[in-house]
């Protein structure tokens, strides 16, 4: 399972600064991204942010229609409301989860690893670090140098095809670049340095 | 915690020894007794205010003052930054070089895979390199041409052979395939390359790319915040100053 994205939407400095403490206390591998108001631009900054989860005042998020029929990966968002105390059924609604920010540590805690547990379930099936036989073909072409059109031609499929292999090769591996994934494929005997002769 | 003037500059390193490296580039050595930042700064002939807001800058990544550093001389930043590239290039990079070639010398260690290492690092210093003499030759001749000209209100600056047809907006933001590649790098360490049986000297090369990166998002960080913002409004500046020669 990769890292999981925040969005944390919350006015108050104070309290984001203490959400930050405390997920990063959680010890999951989360990654936080921060915003102090914004109502308007709220599809906007999910297509930016592409979170997992979105934590947010609720006074911040009741008067708009969560975007949650819009495109698939939006959809999947966890909501989780910041509450000061008592908060409207029909506002409760729109959330898969509330944060009482007065509970205490240990609660908060296990608040934060039930959201982290909904959302790995959710993204599990996306998730597979070993590379598949058609990935390690694409990534033994790519690191002897040839194109995407040469690697689609080759196959038999479109350089589409091909460039969305290389984004998933990229994310299984944590590799960028042409030049690390060959000093992969070579480490991993996919390609011998001697094949490399002239390539680059 | 916000460093101020009149911290010692002792507790400064103490609070954060990250800075050390910063702090060194200034011409700023150790040895500092009691003196404060402000007191050392002085002694030094160091800005001290710039020297305040960049440590800041650096030790908590959440502080940015745009305002109060974009009002300080072009030339002091373009300064600051020339010398965080001869860091790079003079010292740390040579640095890395050299641990990595060590690492040869170690017992049961796969020559061959040594070799890619060192190539691959050999391909990151051409690229950083390169990076870092277009900015060297272009970018900065221009800013200091820009701040002269407005300094001595003279639009004309045909004698700057760099700066002719040069604008901010070619500027481009191109660290991307850079930070790719010492990201690539890490990782390459950290998952892939077979460890030998004591691997203190993949720590002390993986802890040596940490902080690198760290400096460098920190001076990519400066550059775009402040630097292009400076250079625009010098721009806009150098226009006006240019429309109203022509009305006159």
């Amino acid at each position: 399972m990769g890292r999981i994205t925040i969005l944390l939407i919350e006015p108050s400095f104070l309290i984001r600064e203490g959400i930050k403490t405390l997920i990063s206390q959680s010890g999951k591998p989360f990654n936080m991204e921060e915003s102090e108001t914004t109502i308007v631009n709220l599809s906007k900054l999910l297509q930016k942010t592409k979170p997992h989860i979105v934590m947010a005042n609720p006074v911040l998020l009741t008067d708009i229609s969560f975007p949650r029929e819009t495109n698939d990966d939006l959809s999947q968002i966890q909501y989780v409301a910041l509450i000061h105390g008592q908060i409207e059924p029909k506002v409760q609604g729109r959330f898969n989860f509330m944060l009482p920010l007065n509970a205490d540590k240990p609660t908060l805690i296990k608040k934060i690893e039930e959201i982290y547990e909904a959302c790995s379930i959710k993204n599990q099936e996306k998730e597979s670090a070993t590379l598949s036989e058609r990935e390690s073909t694409i990534l033994k072409y790519v690191a002897l140098g040839l194109t995407n059109n040469d690697i689609a031609e080759r196959l038999f499929i479109s350089s589409h095809t091909v460039m969305t292999h290389r984004k998933n090769i990229t994310r299984k591996l944590g590799i960028k670049t042409i030049s690390g994934l060959t000093v992969y494929a070579i480490l991993n005997k996919l390609i011998k340095v001697e094949e490399l002769q002239g390539t680059q | 915690m916000l460093i101020t003037g009149d911290m010692k500059m002792a507790d400064v390193i103490h609070l954060n020894h990250h800075l050390l490296h910063m702090i060194n580039r200034f011409g700023i050595q150790l040895g500092f007794g009691d003196r404060t930042v402000n007191e050392v700064c002085q002694h030094y002939d160091v800005h001290a205010d710039f020297f305040l807001q960049l440590v800041n800058t650096f030790h908590d990544p959440s502080y940015f003052p745009l305002n109060e550093l974009q009002n300080f001389p072009p030339g002091v930043l373009v300064d600051y930054l020339h010398k965080t590239h001869q860091f790079y290039l003079e010292v740390k990079i040579p640095e890395i070089e050299e641990l990595i070639a060590q690492l040869e010398t170690l017992s049961g260690i796969d020559i061959d895979h040594i070799k890619l290492l060192e190539d691959f690092f050999r391909q990151y210093k051409q690229e950083l390199t390169s990076h870092i003499n277009k900015e060297e030759q272009r970018v900065y001749p221009y800013v200091k041409a820009l701040e002269n000209a407005l300094f001595t209100q003279n639009p004309d600056m045909s004698n700057c052979d760099n700066c002719r047809e040069y604008s901010i907006q070619q500027y481009e933001d191109d660290h991307d395939d850079v930070e790719s590649k010492l990201f690539d790098l890490k990782n390459i360490i950290i998952k892939y390359m077979p460890a030998p049986k004591d691997s203190r000297m993949f720590n002390i090369i993986l802890h040596e790319l940490f902080e690198l990166e760290k400096d460098l998002n920190n001076h990519g960080h400066i550059e775009d915040l402040i630097l292009v913002p400076m250079v625009e409004r010098m721009e806009k500046e150098i226009n006006q100053l240019r429309a109203g020669n022509t009305v006159m």
